[in-house]
């Protein structure tokens, strides 16, 4: 038996530990099988029969499977090894006393990477704090939530106020003298923008399978974003362009094919999103580890094989009029002035600033301003940045809406609001909340990576989405993973998780007596708590 | 028997609902079965009374009434109305003959569950709705020489109601909009177009039996509205009159499967097939061959023939060939054992990190 140190990497010092039971492990060798992470291996085991140390012929060997201990290969807690024991022998156990990110530190010399999302959510979430506590009863019309007919639909766009339409009454007939910005009626939850190579093509493809069906097949508009790792040219040839919001980031990736497939193209997409920020690691720019970064996704961004960084910030962008001027006015020139062009940030103390600079838009061509709060997930970031920045969603999205009411100009930016929605269950119940108080529509994207089966958790289980080693295939490039995930199943998957949360956005708008989106309809809520209600001035209830 | 007279605005002092009400009960307990009420607006006149007089019914003459006119009204009460009135006409009719000659506002026949209401002209929307039908009780009916608003019969669970469309054929639907909305029983028969009615019932064409049931119902309708002369343009051709009925074991049609969509609708091969071939195909965990996270590699130099790795390999996966071992792919699950056990490390095994 080897040496022991003290100042080595020991199994009590990782996050997870995996135990065996050797009375009912029968060595089918099924769980070292199927670990992408190689955090357990068969091994033979020179085994002491008594204290006697010394004594060499006092060894009996042993084939048994032992938990690996290494910084790049310990167990995540995925699960995937008890998911397929026959015996029940094998278990993972968080382990409360890791040392983890101290003994990497320590070792490595360099910030922490992970896949997810913060787990340090000591606050609890405001949106359970809130109920919906005006019901209709005698106050506003009763509907019935599943026979009666309901207008879920949202803009996204600039939207002017009556007075800017630029209608003339000439004679008896209504004459518009100017044409107006783009605008899109759409389902108010989109799905959220995750990127070619921080998915696997196939879940990215099942997220546009499945934004393609509910469109065609069930009559829900639902647009996604597309992330900013590329864009198939397949898909930007199709008629299913209609449905995407592009995005553009720091890193610029992909839109070159963008742009030069643009003759070919059919239909405008539903929007663009200029991405400035991101709710899980705001201040950083993009992360792409290399392991992840597949001949395709080198192709496709026009990058080798390399850890992809993309800077924090859009470095032609100095301030946010000139972010309007520059960027917007070329995100509009791009399709002719004919697609929204949306904005999304990262929560922040600075949140209302921009969003008020942004409500002055001259030039009309602000479409959407998309608030990220901080327990939204990530493909990759430092763990510094995961845990310990951020801004919960509510408060500001609130502050954002409110600081447009004061002006009059509510509703003339749409704002979006995003962030762990879906986080303990019901994403109904947080749409419609976010969306009273002041949301035009809420986007996630985390959710939909937990219906297509991702194991990963706020208490540190997975995470790994940054390793290339997803067990779900969600998040990895590798063959024998990314085959894991069933396209067919996911789309349906999420197409019947969509139509789930429409059943129950009827039921919550039903409940306030309203058929059409109660945008800012604050008065629906009520909250416990004394500090929220003062905060996002919403009635305070015992 | 003479009419009991009642005017309601005695020198321009209202009599109340309240007071009106106590008044027609008291006089219907001393033996008055017909009264005449000159009202101006107050409710539920004609409603919840039973004469007492044996053999003879309760007769309501009202002009302008209020709202919910004979609402709960029993069977043995008829009640006739010149004009028009407001809501709720018949709300929950459990027997009474209502005559509306005019119109009549929103919900008209509200719930009814036996009793006939005939309305000469149109009734507003969410009419009809919830009408039942106990079959301990004669059928409710609902007659109308008009249309009807929008959210009629909804939530229809018995009874039967006519729609003549008379006057309406220009209209684009003599139901208005999203009519019959969770209707589950019932019949409504309707003359005129019909648009927008909800998904759950179907649309038929009339039979003999149903023809049968509207020639004399019709006749007995216009008889009471005093529109005897409208009977030949209402039955000259029933290929204009429909009736809608709940779907009967209605089954959701089943959506395209996603499988079906990807292979028919979607982007042929996919939107990565200029890239990359993929068969769509599922590996399980655990499986062999590319499901393989490790596959195991085997060095001859290093080998010494022990054969402990084709003993221990769980999945039987290795077999003999001269110079060594080889891992058959079709077995091999990847689980390393073959090389944990060998003395010599001949095996290794080795990521399989094939991009898809």
């Amino acid at each position: 038996m080897a040496a022991v140190k003290i100042n080595e990497l020991h199994k009590s010092d990782l996050p997870w530990i995996v135990e065996i039971d050797e009375s009912k492990c029968i060595q089918c060798g099924k769980c070292c099988a199927v670990c992408s992470f190689n955090s357990i291996s068969p091994c033979v085991e020179l085994r002491k029969k008594s204290a006697n140390l010394s004594d060499s012929e006092n060894t009996e060997k042993a084939l048994v499977i032992k938990q690996n201990i290494g910084f790049e290969n310990h167990c995540r807690g995925c699960g995937m090894c008890e998911a397929v024991c026959p015996n029940g022998a094998i278990k993972v156990i968080r382990n409360n006393d890791d040392m983890y990110a101290i003994r990497y530190r320590a070792e490595k010399g360099e910030s922490l990477k992970r896949g997810g999302r913060s787990n340090l959510n000591t606050e609890g979430r405001t949106l359970d704090k809130i109920k919906i506590g005006r019901i209709s009863q005698m106050t506003d019309p009763s509907l019935d939530p599943l026979r009666h007919t309901f207008e879920i639909k949202t803009q996204l766009g600039r939207v002017l106020s009556a007075d800017k339409l630029g209608f003339e009454v000439n004679g008896n007939k209504i004459v518009e003298t100017k044409t107006l910005p783009p605008n899109r009626w759409i389902y108010p939850i989109i799905f959220a923008d995750m990127s070619i190579g921080a998915l696997s093509s196939r879940m990215w493809e099942a997220i546009a399978i499945a934004t393609a069906y509910l469109n065609e097949k069930c009559g829900m508009p639902i647009c996604m974003g597309t992330g900013e790792g590329g864009i198939p040219v397949n898909l930007l040839k199709s008629r299913y362009l209609k449905y995407m919001i592009l995005q553009i980031a720091s890193g610029h990736f992909g839109w070159n094919r963008i742009i030069e497939t643009m003759p070919e193209m059919t239909e405008d997409p539903a929007g663009i999103l200029i991405k400035i920020g991101q709710g899980a690691k705001p201040g950083d720019g993009g992360l792409l580890m290399a392991n992840k970064v597949s001949k395709y996704v080198q192709e496709i961004r026009g990058v080798p094989k390399a850890d992809l960084m993309s800077p924090p910030t859009h470095q032609g962008l100095y301030s946010i009029e000139e972010s309007v001027q520059k960027m917007f006015l070329s995100m509009n020139a791009a399709f002719n002035f004919r697609v929204p062009v949306a904005i999304k940030v990262a929560a922040s103390v600075t949140s209302v600033s921009v969003y008020n600079n942004l409500l002055r838009d001259p030039y009309n061509i602000v479409g959407g301003f998309f608030l990220d709060g901080f327990a939204g997930g990530t493909g990759a970031a430092h763990e510094i940045s995961l845990n310990h920045t951020g801004h919960p969603i509510t408060s500001k999205l609130r502050d954002c809406y409110l600081a447009a009411v004061h002006q009059g100009r509510q509703g003339e930016i749409p704002l979006f609001a995003g962030g762990g929605l879906g986080q303990t269950g019901s994403f109904a119940g947080d749409a419609f909340k976010l969306i009273c108080l002041g949301a035009n529509g809420v986007f996630s994207g985390r959710l939909l990576l937990q219906i297509a089966g991702c194991c990963g958790n706020d208490t540190e289980k997975c995470n790994a989405c940054s390793t290339g080693n997803c067990p779900a295939g969600i998040t990895a490039q590798k063959e024998c993973l990314s085959k894991r995930l069933d396209v067919d199943k996911v789309a349906e998957n999420i197409v019947n998780f969509m139509i789930a949360t429409d059943t129950e956005l009827r039921k919550l708008m039903a409940s306030v007596g309203c058929s059409t989106l109660p945008v800012g309809r604050s008065d629906a809520l009520i909250t416990v708590d004394k500090h929220i209600s003062k905060r996002l001035d919403i009635q305070y209830s015992i | 028997m003479e009419r009991f007279k009642i005017d309601t605005l005695n020198n321009k002092n209202r009599m109340s609902t309240q007071e009106l009400l106590q008044l027609i009960q008291a006089k219907i307990e001393q033996g008055v079965t017909s009264f005449e009420i000159n009202a101006c607006g107050q409710h539920d006149i004609g409603g919840a009374s039973y004469s007492r007089v044996k053999g003879e019914n309760l007769k309501f003459f009202v002009k302008n009434p209020g709202q919910r006119l004979g609402a709960m009204g029993m069977k043995g009460t008829q009640i006739i109305v010149e004009g028009s009135v407001p809501a709720d006409t018949g709300w929950l009719n459990s027997g009474a003959e209502i005559v509306v000659k005019g119109d009549c506002g929103d919900t008209a026949g509200h719930c009814s569950a036996s009793g006939e209401i005939y309305v000469g002209g149109c009734v507003g929307a969410r009419s009809g709705a919830l009408m039942k039908h106990d079959p301990q009780f004669k059928t409710p009916e609902l007659w109308v020489l008009k249309n009807t608003g929008s959210f009629s019969f909804e939530f229809m669970g018995g009874g039967i109601a006519v729609i003549c469309g008379y006057g309406c054929e220009d209209m684009k639907s003599v139901l208005g909009e999203r009519s019959c909305v969770g209707m589950v029983g019932g019949t409504v028969y309707v003359r005129g177009n019909i648009s927008d009615v909800a998904d759950c019932v179907e649309i038929k064409a009339l039979d003999k039996e149903d023809i049968d049931f509207l020639n004399k119902g019709l006749q007995r309708f216009l008889e009471k509205i005093d529109k005897k002369d409208l009977l030949k343009s209402l039955t000259s051709n029933w290929s204009g009159w429909k009736k809608i009925q709940p779907v009967k074991d209605k089954k959701s049609e089943p959506r395209m499967s996603i499988k079906e969509f990807r292979e028919k609708e979607w982007i042929e091969g996919g939107i990565f097939s200029d890239f990359m071939k993929d068969d769509y195909k599922v590996f399980e965990l655990g499986g062999t061959g590319m499901a393989r996270c490790r596959i195991p590699q085997h060095n001859s130099a290093e080998c010494i023939n022990c054969s402990l790795c084709e003993k221990k390999c769980p999945q039987k996966a290795i077999s003999r060939v001269s110079g060594g071992y080889i891992a058959d792919a079709e077995k091999c699950i990847g689980c390393g054992i073959c090389a944990a056990v060998c003395p010599k490390k001949a095996w290794k095994m080795l990521e399989n990190n094939k991009d898809l």
